[in-house]
């Protein structure tokens, strides 16, 4: 009793000086503003971001129909280019090839990311821990360091094959075709459609729906086949599209495995006709970005249509409820087995084999590897300025992308989930367009931009061209991992700091930024992770002096230098290794987690 | 004095009409409460008084400020109103502390470090959470998130309070004794205050006014006293007070008072109806559960009925009766037995209105 008096009393105390500071001082007690900060930065994150997506896609078009390269000075318009492509017999075997590699490659990835994903999220397999952690290697490393593995033990040359050569006469396979090619390129990608499979249906299923169809006399395997497989479908269109995208666009495996047999693929027969060429066809170059630009475009077509309801947001997130375990019985210990050895096989095997050739100065099983250890590959790597120059190089552009790519994506997503901006829509369809865009072509766009439009031509040179490719290439992917961050955080959240006098800006700096930091880390280490693997986008943009990792190890191949070249990629793996091992340490973030 | 004021503001999304043409005028030191079922339009007309949502039609004026007009395209973002707001989910920004959370108005409107810490200390007193300044939101229970969330909604002193059915989250013992003292700290601080609830306990207990809506729009706007009495539409007779509404027929009347209306089975009932024009024709019954009777009573009209399950509520019963083919609840402190049987309905208890068109 006598508590509620005192309260009584202080509120009485409160109520004077409310009244009188209120009629003082707020007329409207609002805060007022000069000038609409909010709306000058919904325009300025529209009008950057529309100006980075469409600077290298329009002279890409303007490309295609002109006679001679954009920098020439007397260019007319002209449609030859389209006939040429159209007319041409080995652009159309060049397309076919690229689609049957590409839908294979696509079977493989799939297959095995679905039994990956069921058979480590879902039953008892023992070691399935470490067997899951494993298949996630080829994601962190590039195509590039995945084909080099490949060939150095399975090439027609490599290792393993010359060793089962020995026993049984003749080499048992030609890792130099489109089925090889499509078996590397598959396993590489599997780890994709295994994080999709597994984070957007198995983990996120209601387990009470299979528990039901135990109720109804569904066994284990039953259950799986008939009602989580299905519930996956979605993930599986998904992951699909991507890696068929993924699989149209790749260049290291087509160079590596499919160059030396004469056969050619859209990105393969762009890089010899746009670099390897002495006097490239610039007309002929643009012309087929455009069939390659066409080629994922539909691809992603297929994909909407077919998951026209829901899944709005693709994402390698979900929910983290644990599902029940299905028990494997008598087939755990066979199938751990057949899956370890398939990881063995696919995974551990190349990765090792790139580190075994590091260190040595020939690898063969002819000779034993302990007469051949040696530090040389190493010292001629590091004897080089221009590979130093390379890795700083590498290290600037991806710190700088990664930050700038963060802070875009971040705004871009605010912009599109959190503001009443008239062009929510436009914002959103040109953030993602580089999902279209295979990122060699953006690579030719942003080169021929910075060629004819003024303003970009003071990037050319330094490292700030590349960081604009960058940034353009993987604004999706970053909105893909802040998108569904904003999506958890309540809406009342920054309406509410918005009543307190915040405006849109505050509200967003205030509010919303604090709360997005883990996924804004997580941005920034996927991205960093991503630029220092990357080599396609560079390609058409690196100079003498600007050379970056991948696209020097691009040449290290082409010019036979194995040696150096895998040296060179086991520094890539130590380096990502150590960034994915100290930010789960530091900042506990897990990225594809 | 009239404060704020809003003038056929209408909300349209697609095809759908959330409000409909909404006239409101709301005094200084109001308590104004808007009541009705989900989907009601009472949240969107509480947001676009916040201005959290712009409405499409029609116009808000705050004293002689003019908040929203859609012919000429004014729109007041929120943070320039300046209102309190309190949340339905409390909203309170888990990253800062209680003391964060409150004083962030006062940053915004950057008031000096020494007085900011002033004011939000008195403005946790007056919640009674002074102690817990330095806690999260996490760390707290949902009535103490619920008082956070009052005092970051006052401590820059607005002068109007909006209150998105602030106790919905409570139970049901706490929602009560938070009711008195949000009334309590309302009366004290006599701050205008518009409150959105769908709970007719809570608007009675605590409101000045009621405005009833249904549908996007205001179905009758009074007093507690003149809504629970005196409801002008069936629609707040069976909200407020949980009416029987009986299918009747009945004569045109005019200037309101007593009437007299037949069942579908042709009983007669003497009524009185609180309409001016009363149509001929099919017309709508009310009768409040407590109010009928089972035993003969003065100027009582004498209905015939089918007595049927009753169920056991502690303090009373409630039973079952069809009449006319309609089902009726009653309110009883003994059952009666089943089967025929006779109820009585005093003309002033039998209320008559129109069928909605």
């Amino acid at each position: 009793m006598h508590k509620r008096v005192q309260a009584g009393q202080r509120r009485k105390g409160y109520s004077m000086t409310y009244a009188t500071q209120r009629d003082r001082a707020y007329r409207g007690g609002g805060v007022q503003r000069s000038f609409d900060r909010a709306r000058l930065a919904q325009w300025l994150i529209f009008i950057v971001t529309a100006a980075l997506m469409l600077a290298p896609a329009l002279p890409i078009l303007l490309q295609v129909f002109v006679d001679r390269p954009l920098y020439a000075d007397d260019w007319q318009f002209t449609l030859s280019n389209i006939g040429d492509i159209l007319q041409s017999e080995r652009i159309g075997r060049i397309a076919l090839t690229t689609g049957i590699f590409a839908v294979f490659s696509v079977i493989i990835a799939e297959v095995l990311g679905i039994g990956a994903a069921l058979l480590i999220g879902r039953t008892d397999l023992p070691g399935r821990q470490i067997m899951g952690d494993v298949l996630m290697w080829p994601l962190y490393l590039s195509h590039l360091i995945f084909a080099l593995g490949w060939v150095v033990m399975y090439g027609p040359s490599g290792f393993i094959t010359q060793s089962i050569a020995q026993h049984v006469g003749g080499t048992p396979w030609n890792l130099y075709s489109i089925a090889g090619m499509a078996v590397v390129a598959g396993i590489s990608q599997a780890p994709l459609a295994y994080l999709y499979c597994l984070y957007g249906a198995v983990r996120s299923v209601d387990s009470t729906l299979e528990s039901a169809a135990r109720t109804v006399g569904c066994g284990p395997l039953q259950v799986l086949r008939r009602v989580t497989l299905p519930l996956m479908v979605p993930s599986i269109i998904t992951s699909s599209a991507l890696n068929l995208v993924i699989a149209v666009e790749t260049l290291s495996i087509p160079l590596f495995l499919a160059r030396p047999a004469r056969i050619d693929t859209l990105s393969t027969f762009l890089y010899a006709e746009g670099i390897a060429a002495s006097n490239p066809n610039h007309g002929l170059v643009a012309a087929s970005s455009l069939l390659l630009m066409l080629l994922v475009g539909s691809a992603l077509m297929v994909q909407r249509i077919l998951l026209r309801q829901g899944h709005r947001y693709e994402t390698v997130k979900g929910k983290g409820t644990r599902p029940m375990v299905l028990s494997l019985g008598k087939l755990r210990w066979p199938l751990a087995a057949l899956t370890g050895l398939i990881l063995l096989v696919a995974v551990v095997v190349p990765i090792a084999g790139i580190l075994l050739r590091a260190f040595t100065s020939f690898l063969s099983p002819l000779v034993p590897v302990t007469k051949v250890l040696t530090f040389a590959n190493f010292e001629q790597l590091l004897g080089n300025p221009a590979n130093l120059r390379a890795i700083s190089n590498t290290f600037q552009i991806s710190f700088v992308s990664a930050a700038l790519g963060t802070v875009l994506a971040v705004a871009v997503a605010l912009v599109i989930q959190r503001s009443s901006f008239k062009f929510t829509g436009t914002l959103e369809a040109l953030a993602y367009s580089p999902r279209v865009i295979p990122g060699m072509i953006t690579g030719l766009g942003i080169f021929y931009a910075a060629i004819i439009l003024p303003p970009m031509g003071w990037l050319r040179g330094n490292i700030g061209i590349m960081v604009v490719a960058y940034v353009m290439a993987t604004l999706p992917l970053a909105l893909g991992v802040i998108q569904p961050a904003i999506i958890q955080i309540g809406r009342d959240l920054d309406k509410a700091a918005r009543t307190v006098g915040a405006d849109w800006v505050s509200s967003m700096r205030l509010v919303m930024m604090p709360l997005l930091k883990p996924a804004l880390l997580g941005s920034f280490i996927l991205l960093f992770v991503f630029h220092l693997k990357s080599y396609i986008i560079a390609i058409f943009l690196i100079a003498p002096g600007l050379e970056i990792m991948g696209v020097t190890m691009l040449s290290l191949w082409t010019n036979g230098d194995v040696g150096e070249l895998a040296a060179f990629a086991t520094l890539q793996i130590l380096m990502v290794a150590v960034l994915l091992i100290l930010s789960r340490l530091l900042f506990k973030v897990k990225i594809y987690d | 004095m009239t404060e704020l004021v809003l003038k056929d503001v209408s909300r349209r999304y697609g095809d759908a009409l959330a409000i409909d043409g909404i006239n409101l005028s709301v005094t200084n030191g109001e308590f104004l409460t808007l009541l009705g079922p989900s989907g009601c339009g009472k949240s969107t007309t509480l947001s676009a008084i916040a201005g959290l949502d712009q409405p499409t039609g029609g116009r808000i004026s705050f004293g002689d400020q003019l908040l929203v007009d859609a012919t000429s395209g004014t729109f007041l973002p929120p943070e320039a109103r300046g209102f309190g707001v309190v949340f339905q989910s409390y909203a309170l920004w888990p990253h800062l502390s209680v003391e964060d959370n409150v004083g962030m108005a006062l940053k915004l409107r950057k008031v000096p470090a020494a007085e900011r810490r002033a004011r939000i200390a008195q403005a946790l007193e007056l919640v009674e959470l002074g102690p817990l300044a330095d806690r999260y939101p996490g760390e707290l229970s949902g009535g103490q998130q619920q008082r956070v969330a009052l005092a970051r909604a006052i401590v820059f002193r607005p002068p109007l309070l909006l209150l998105d059915e602030p106790l919905s989250n409570l139970d049901a013992q706490l929602r009560q004794q938070a009711r008195v003292w949000l009334k309590d700290i309302q009366q004290e601080l006599g701050l205008t205050t518009i409150y959105v609830t769908h709970d007719q306990d809570e608007a009675l207990a605590m409101s000045d006014r009621i405005v009833v809506m249904r549908g996007g729009k205001v179905v009758q706007l009074g007093t507690p006293q003149e809504i629970y009495r005196d409801p002008i539409h069936p629609f707040p007779a069976s909200f407020i007070g949980n009416a029987n509404l009986l299918a009747v027929t009945g004569g045109a009347v005019s200037g309101g008072g007593s009437c007299v209306v037949t069942l579908g089975d042709g009983q007669i009932v003497r009524a009185r109806t609180p309409l001016a024009d009363l149509r001929a024709g099919a017309q709508l019954l009310a009768i409040r559960p407590h109010l009928i009777r089972c035993v003969p009573t003065q100027d009582a009209s004498e209905i015939n009925v089918e007595f049927g399950p009753e169920s056991y509520l502690g303090d009373h019963f409630e039973q079952e009766a069809r009449v006319a083919g309609c089902t009726i609840r009653l309110r009883l402190d003994a059952p009666q037995p089943r089967g025929a049987g006779r109820i009585w309905v005093r003309a002033q208890d039998a209320v008559v209105f129109g069928v909605d068109e």
